[in-house]
C-alpha cells in the first residue's frame, strides 16, 4: 500500500519531481499518521459504545447529555484530559515515567501496521506478518513495568507486576492457538491466511451444512482453539475479567494510578487499540478477515432469507413473552433480505469480499469483549494461574494435535 | 474428576451470566428509570382531607403568595406554627396609593418583606385558609432545586442558617424602597418617641409637683418617688391590673412587634391618644385580625367571593 501511495504520489505532474524515495517517505508518513488517526478515532468510538454497552447491560441509559444521546461525550472528555494538569509525582522516575505510556501507546498502534483492513488495504504485506504482530503486541508489557515502577507507588507496582505475570502465563497458550492455524495454512503471512478461508464448505468438513471455510468451522479442534485464543487475548489486554493489574477495588488504578492527563489518555489509547487489534486477529485467523460469508450471490439471499426467518421465530417466541417487541432485529433482516432478492448488485457487494465485512467482525468481536467484560466478576490471582497453566495450555496443546491428526484424517495433508 | 466438573460448571454459569445481561441490554429502555429532570410521575391528584374536594384536591407542596393581592395581615405569620413566615410591613403615606386587591380591598400596607423559610416549612396548609385575600396557596411544584443559589435579603436572625435559596422572598418591593421606608418609619418613631419623652417628662414634673404639693399637704413617705412615676399615674387613672407600659424604651426601630404593642395598647386608653407608637398597627386592627381565626363565616365569605373573581377572571 505504501509503494501504491508512493506512485500515485508520483503520477501527479506537480509532484513527480520529488524523486521516488522522497515520494516513498511521504506516503510512509502518510500511512503512519492514518494508522495513528484510525486509534485515536477508534478509542474515541469505542469508548462511547463501551459506555453505552455497559448502561444497557446494567439498565441504566449511559451518558445521555453531551450531543444527541451523549454521542459527544467522549470527544468533550478527551478535550478535558488533554487540558489537564501534567504531574509527575516528586520520587518517580522522571525519565521512565515520561517514556513507559509512550512504549505502551506505540506497540499497540504498531502492530496495526501489518492487519489487512481488505485485499489491498494494509501498511505492509509481510510473510511473517502473525508472528510480527504477537511479538510487538508483548512489548506492551514493557511499557507496563516501567511506568509501575517509575510511579513509585505500591499499587503500580503491584498492578504492573501482576500484568507481567498474566501476560507472560498467557502468552504461552495464545502462541500455541496460534500455531494451530499455521499449521493449517502454512504460512505465518496474514493475507495468505485469510485467503485461505475463502468459499464455503461443509461444518468441520464431515456434517453437511453449508458454512463459509472459515477456520471456526474447519474442525472442533480450530472451534475450540477460537475460544481459547479469545480467553487468552482478553488476558493479554488486561480486561476484564482479567483486569488484576488495574482492579479498581484492589489497586485503585494499578499501573495508571499516578498518570493524568495525557498520559494516562495514552495508556486508554492502547487499551482500546489492544481491544480492537485482538478483535482483528480473531476475525482474521479464525473468522476470515476480509471474507464475505457468502459465496456467492445467491448464497447472499438465501443466507439472509435464512437470517431473517430465524428472526422472525426469535420475535415471536423469545421477543412475544416480553411486555414491549422489539422489532429491529426482523426489520432490518427483513429490509436486507428484500433488498437482496430485488437488487443483484447489492447482493453481489454483500457477497464479494471487503473491508466492511473485516469491520463488521471486528464490531462483533469487540462486543463480544464488551459483553464479557459487563458480565463476569474479576478472576483472583490464583485463578488466573490456574485458568492459565491448568486449563487454557493444556487445551491449546491437545488442539494442535488435535488439528493435525483432523488434517491427516480429512486428507488435506499427505504423509 | 472435580477438574472436569469445575470447567463445565464455569462455562455454563459464564453463558447463564451472559443471557442475563443480554436480556437486559436488549430490553434496557424497559426497565430503566425515570429520568428525573426530563421526565417526572404525573402528580397525584387527591383530596388531603381539608375542606371540600375541589378546592383543596392538591398535593401540599411549595407556598405561593400572589404579592399584588397581599394586604400585610400577617394571619398567615401568625397561623404558621413553625413560624416561617415573616413579613414586615410599613404604613403607606397619606395620599400613597398603594392599589386595591383582587377582592377591591384598598391595600394600606406596603409589604416590604414577605419571606418564607421552605427549609422549614411543614407542608401543613395552615397558613392558607386564615388568609382573607386567597392570596398565599399551596402549588403543586414539589421541586426545590435552583440554579441559583442567590441570598435573599433576609433579616439578620434567618442569615446564620446559611439556607439562602430556601428562604423564598416574594415582596417585590425594592431593596431601595425597603430601606427607605425604614429610615423614615426609623424617623417618624424618633420623632414620636421625642415627642412621648417630652410629654412624659412634662407629666413627671406635674405630677412631682402634684408629690410634692401632696407631701406637703398630707406628709406621707415618699418610697413610690423611686417607682416610674408615669406608672404610678397610669395606675392612678386607669385599671388596677395593668401591665406596665414600659415607657418609650427608645425608638421602636421597625414594625418588628406590632402584635405585642397592639396588645399593651389596648389595655392602655390613657397612652394610646397620646402614643400611637406603631404606625402598622392601626389598619390592621380592622378587617381580619380579630376574626379571622375565630369567626368562619367572615373568612369563608371573602374566600367564596375571591373565587368567583378567579374563576371569572
Ligand atoms: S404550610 Fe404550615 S409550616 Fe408551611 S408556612 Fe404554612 S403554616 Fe407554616
Ligand atoms: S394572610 Fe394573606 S393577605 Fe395577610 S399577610 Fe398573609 S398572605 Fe398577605
Amino acid at each position: 500500500m505504501i509503494q501504491l501511495l508512493a506512485n500515485w504520489i508520483l503520477s501527479f505532474d506537480m509532484l513527480s519531481g520529488m524523486g521516488a524515495s522522497v515520494a516513498w517517505g511521504l506516503s510512509l508518513f502518510i500511512v503512519a499518521a492514518l494508522i495513528f488517526v484510525f486509534v485515536a478515532v477508534n478509542a474515541i468510538v469505542l469508548v462511547y459504545i463501551e459506555r453505552k454497552v455497559s448502561a444497557f447491560m446494567q439498565v441504566r441509559l449511559g451518558p445521555m447529555r453531551v450531543g444527541k444521546y451523549g454521542t459527544l461525550q467522549t470527544v468533550a472528555d478527551a478535550l478535558k484530559l488533554l487540558q489537564k494538569e501534567d504531574i509527575i509525582p516528586k520520587m518517580a522516575d522522571k525519565v521512565l515515567f515520561v517514556v513507559g505510556p509512550w512504549v505502551i501507546l506505540v506497540a499497540s498502534v504498531v502492530t496495526f501496521a501489518a492487519i489487512p483492513f481488505s485485499d489491498t488495504l494494509l501498511a505492509a504485506n509481510m510473510n511473517i506478518g502473525l508472528f510480527y504482530v504477537v511479538s510487538i503486541s508483548s512489548i506492551v508489557v514493557l511499557g507496563i513495568v516501567m511506568a509501575g515502577w517509575a510511579s513509585n507507588n505500591k499499587w503500580s507496582l503491584y498492578g504492573a507486576m501482576r500484568s507481567a505475570a498474566q501476560i507472560i502465563s498467557y502468552e504461552i497458550p495464545v502462541g500455541i492457538t496460534l500455531i494451530a492455524v499455521v499449521a493449517v495454512v502454512g504460512s505465518l503471512n496474514l493475507q495468505t491466511i485469510i485467503e485461505a478461508q475463502g468459499g464455503t464448505g461443509n461444518l468441520f468438513h464431515w456434517i453437511p451444512i453449508p458454512l463459509p471455510n472459515w477456520f471456526i468451522f474447519h474442525s472442533p479442534f480450530l472451534f475450540m482453539a477460537a475460544f481459547v485464543y479469545l480467553i487468552g487475548a482478553t488476558a493479554e489486554i488486561n480486561r476484564v475479567p482479567f483486569d488484576i493489574p488495574e482492579s479498581e477495588s484492589e489497586l485503585v488504578a494499578g499501573f495508571m494510578t499516578e498518570f493524568s492527563g495525557l498520559r494516562w489518555a495514552l495508556f486508554f489509547l492502547s487499551e482500546y487499540a489492544n481491544a480492537t487489534l485482538v478483535a482483528f486477529l480473531v476475525s482474521i485467523v479464525f473468522l476470515g478477515g476480509w471474507q464475505s460469508p457468502f459465496s456467492s450471490y445467491q448464497g447472499t439471499q438465501i443466507g439472509f432469507s435464512i437470517i431473517t426467518i430465524f428472526a422472525l421465530f426469535w420475535t415471536i417466541f423469545v421477543q412475544g413473552k416480553t411486555k414491549r417487541l422489539s422489532v429491529y432485529p426482523l426489520g432490518l433482516s427483513l429490509v436486507i433480505t428484500i433488498a437482496a432478492w430485488l437488487f443483484p448488485g447489492f447482493a453481489i457487494w454483500m457477497a464479494s469480499p471487503g473491508i466492511f465485512w473485516m469491520l463488521m467482525k471486528v464490531a462483533g468481536i469487540i462486543f463480544l469483549l464488551m459483553w464479557f467484560r459487563w458480565t463476569f466478576p474479576r478472576l483472583r490471582v490464583d485463578q488466573l494461574m490456574y485458568l492459565s497453566w491448568k486449563v487454557i495450555l493444556p487445551l491449546s496443546l491437545i488442539n494442535l494435535m488435535g488439528v493435525a491428526i483432523w488434517m491427516w484424517l480429512t486428507g488435506e495433508i499427505q504423509f | 474428576m472435580s477438574y472436569f466438573s469445575n470447567i463445565t460448571n464455569a462455562i455454563t454459569t459464564l453463558v447463564d451470566g451472559m443471557k442475563v445481561t443480554m436480556g437486559y441490554f436488549v430490553r434496557a429502555r424497559e426497565h430503566v428509570t425515570l429520568q428525573y429532570p426530563d421526565e417526572v410521575w404525573p402528580i397525584p391528584t387527591r383530596n388531603i382531607g381539608v375542606g371540600e374536594l375541589d378546592s383543596y384536591n392538591t398535593i401540599r407542596s411549595k407556598l405561593v403568595v400572589d404579592f399584588e393581592d397581599c394586604i400585610g395581615c400577617k394571619a398567615c405569620e401568625r397561623a404558621c406554627p413553625v413560624d416561617c413566615i415573616h413579613i414586615e410591613t410599613f404604613k403607606a403615606g397619606p395620599e400613597e396609593d398603594i392599589g386595591t386587591t383582587k377582592n377591591g380591598t384598598k391595600i394600606k400596607l406596603r409589604v416590604t418583606s414577605f419571606t418564607i423559610d421552605m427549609s422549614e416549612c411543614m407542608f401543613c396548609d395552615l397558613c392558607t385558609p386564615p388568609c382573607p385575600e386567597d392570596c398565599i396557596r399551596m402549588t403543586p411544584d414539589y421541586q426545590f432545586v435552583s440554579n441559583d443559589n442567590v441570598k435573599l435579603d433576609v433579616t439578620p436572625e434567618e442569615r446564620w442558617r446559611d439556607r439562602g435559596h430556601l428562604i423564598y422572598q416574594f415582596s417585590k418591593v425594592s431593596p431601595e424602597e425597603r430601606a427607605q421606608r425604614g429610615a423614615e418609619a426609623e424617623k417618624e418613631a424618633a420623632a414620636k418617641a421625642a415627642a412621648l419623652e417630652a410629654k412624659r417628662i412634662a407629666a413627671e414634673k406635674a405630677a412631682a409637683a402634684k408629690a410634692a404639693e401632696e407631701a406637703a399637704q398630707k406628709e406621707v413617705t415618699e418610697e413610690t418617688q423611686e417607682v416610674n412615676p408615669s406608672q404610678n399615674m397610669v395606675e392612678a387613672a386607669a385599671a388596677p391590673e395593668v401591665t406596665p407600659p414600659q415607657a418609650p424604651p427608645g425608638p421602636p426601630t421597625q414594625a418588628k412587634p406590632p402584635v405585642e404593642a397592639g396588645m399593651e395598647r389596648v389595655d392602655l386608653p390613657m397612652e394610646t391618644s397620646a402614643v400611637p407608637e406603631n404606625p402598622v398597627d392601626k389598619p390592621v386592627e380592622k378587617p381580619a385580625f380579630t376574626e379571622t381565626p375565630a369567626e368562619p363565616e367572615t373568612s369563608t365569605d371573602t374566600n367564596d367571593a375571591s373565587k368567583g373573581e378567579t374563576e371569572n377572571g
